[in-house]
């Protein structure tokens, strides 16, 4: 079951939010991970394909069928909510098996499949508990397992672990993907969390003011990502202005550093990305691309010490990575200074 | 011990006894003999609540009550639940005007204006209808609606029940099988809790009553009022029956919500 949002856009009465042509595509059991920053549109894309936001413009489809006319219940889609929504006067095993019920599936047909996806969750012994005597984790698996008992077309999941301690997140995280996988769920994950979207996703998506900024691979859109708002949001960074001073060669303003221009004219202005693992700290005096200057403020991550470096001339310090903070300089090897025009 | 937890201590007992006092002196009186003029009756005797039990019309005005009461939770429930849902989703598109209404309506509109409302307009030849059964049961549906309804409202906002009725969407439930497959059921225990509340508010009121009953129909509270024209100890024995049936729906209510929480 493949989804397509073809040039979608949708206006909350009274207000700019929302959403503007916004076209993508997820593919028959792929996991595409909706990243963005708050008001960026991703809660309204999620309800607008859930159904339970309608009068979008553009279209919704579902292995090529238009969903606008179908209702939110017959749109056989399955949705996680962050609150978990799990129904407190039923059982666990009678929450998994609503979707069942309401599609008048046999008592004994219902609970045998019910406590089959409790098991793949993981929650088999928990069948016959209430609701409220379930932590925060498990509450969610019960909710995935819900979802998926409707075999549902595609899979939606609403910033699934965001209400979750961290310590539970990680795994839980892991769970999730490994069922969806397992399923071949056609699925749409939003969340604020990039490094869950990087690690979870096939795709990512990136969202800002309601517009699909770049939609790729977590290792391209983190290597190689479309603009500044994108690599401002994926990842750290630091990103300075620069101008083209000749072919493979920028000025920085303070510097004049080696770099893939590429077909850029002289004299052209762009900003420049740095990723902090990219720093190498206290290189030889002869490296290429040596940038002197000290240290700042340092954060101990345990793996490795995060730090500014300032460099004098420049707008802002660079954020650095690595085991010890450099002393007195720092390098970037050319192929890691990215050029963004935008 | 400090100055103020002493003084706060003589003000609770002094507010405890101002409370209880009443209700003591009903017990007290119930069980005596004679209590004319005097600080506390003379003599100790259980024929008060012989001479009630044998007394036909507080008996007829105690199942009176009763049916009043049960006929109110009754329709009740009927109103009140589509009127929450009705509100809750109408509050949450901004239209809580209407939710304000029904919550400020017992405290803003005295009963007291509801029961000259139905003398005027029920005893015309049109409809002539003041001293009726129905018309008493009527006025006390109306009267404690906006209580159970509030009950219900609170709740349905309390288990965030748009959300359900989302999930429930998503897994395949028509509007229909969200009101009676997730909303009622999580209603359930604040819909009995208020038409325990709504039973004890009728059993126990007055105003309205006296106003709009006729002799063949008359409710406990206006029976009562005959009795203070008689011995003391028997009107004391008749309030003290009504304030253990007031009591108990009080605090059947209350373990309810407890039991929820």
């Amino acid at each position: 079951m493949s989804l397509l949002l073809d040039k979608v856009s949708y206006n909350y009465p009274g207000s700019t939010h929302g959403l503007h042509d916004v076209s993508l595509d997820v593919r028959t059991g792929e996991l595409v991970a909706v990243i963005g920053p708050s008001g960026s549109g991703k809660s309204t894309l999620l309800k607008l394909v859930s159904g339970l936001e309608t009068g979008h413009t553009g279209r919704i489809a579902l292995d090529g069928e238009d969903m606008s006319r179908t209702p939110v219940h017959q749109r056989h889609i399955g949705m996680v909510f962050q609150s978990y929504a799990l129904f407190p006067h039923l059982s666990v095993l009678d929450n998994v098996a609503y979707g069942l019920k309401l599609r008048k599936v046999a008592a004994a047909e219902r609970h045998r499949r019910a406590q089959e996806l409790l098991d793949i969750v993981g929650l088999g012994e928990f069948s016959r508990r209430a609701v409220a005597q379930l932590s925060g984790g498990q509450q969610q698996r019960v909710a995935l397992a819900r979802a998926l008992a409707i075999d549902p077309r595609a899979l939606l999941l609403d910033e699934p672990l965001s209400a979750l301690d961290a310590s539970v997140r990680g795994h839980l995280r892991d769970q999730i993907r490994a069922i969806q996988q397992r399923f071949n769920a056609t699925t749409l994950l939003v969340t604020h969390d990039q490094e869950e979207a990087l690690a979870m996703a096939d795709r990512v998506a990136m969202l800002k003011d309601g517009r699909l900024l770049q939609i790729a691979t977590p290792r391209d859109i983190y290597e190689n990502p479309a603009s500044r708002a994108v690599a401002e949001f994926v990842g750290l960074s630091t990103i300075l202005p620069a101008k083209v001073a000749a072919p493979g060669r920028l000025d920085m303003g303070f510097a004049e550093l080696f770099a893939d221009t590429g077909r850029r004219a002289f004299g052209t202005e762009v900003n420049v990305l740095v990723r902090p693992e990219h720093i190498r700290p206290d290189p030889a005096a002869d490296a290429v691309n040596r940038l002197a200057g000290r240290s700042g403020a340092q954060r101990y991550l345990g793996a490795l010490t995060r730090y500014d470096f300032e460099v004098q001339g420049a707008a802002k310090p660079f954020l650095a990575e690595s085991s010890r903070p450099a002393a007195e300089a720092i390098a970037i090897a050319p192929e890691h200074l990215r050029l963004l025009d935008h | 011990m400090t100055l103020e937890t002493n003084l706060v201590r003589v003000i609770s007992l002094v507010y405890g006894l101002y409370l209880l006092l009443p209700i003591a002196l009903l017990l007290v009186g119930s069980v005596g003999g004679n209590w004319t003029n005097t600080l506390l009756p003379t003599g100790i005797t259980g024929q008060w609540y012989v001479d009630l039990w044998l007394d036909t019309s507080f008996r007829k005005a105690f199942v009176s009550s009763l049916v009043v009461a049960l006929s109110a939770c009754a329709i009740n429930t009927v109103l009140a639940l589509p009127l929450a849902y009705a509100l809750y989703h109408g509050a949450r598109r901004g239209g809580s005007l209407a939710a304000r209404i029904v919550s400020a309506t017992p405290v803003a509109v005295p009963t007291i204006t509801l029961a000259f409302g139905y003398m005027i307009v029920f005893n015309t030849d049109l409809a002539p209808w003041l001293g009726s059964m129905p018309l008493l049961i009527a006025a006390h549906a109306i009267l404690t609606l906006p209580y159970l309804t509030n009950t219900l409202l609170t709740d349905l906002r309390h288990l965030d029940l748009g959300r359900l009725e989302q999930a429930a969407a998503t897994l395949g439930a028509s509007g229909w099988q969200q009101f009676t497959g997730i909303v009622l059921p999580s209603l359930r225990q604040s819909l009995i809790s208020g038409l325990v509340m709504v039973a004890a508010i009728s059993v126990g009121e007055f105003g309205v009553s006296n106003l709009l009953t006729s002799f063949q129909n008359r409710t406990y509270p206006v029976v009562l009022l005959q009795a203070f024209y008689g011995a003391t100890g028997f009107a004391c024995a008749a309030t003290v029956i009504l304030l253990v049936l007031a009591s108990a729906s009080a605090l059947l209510s209350s373990s309810l919500v407890k039991q929820r929480a």
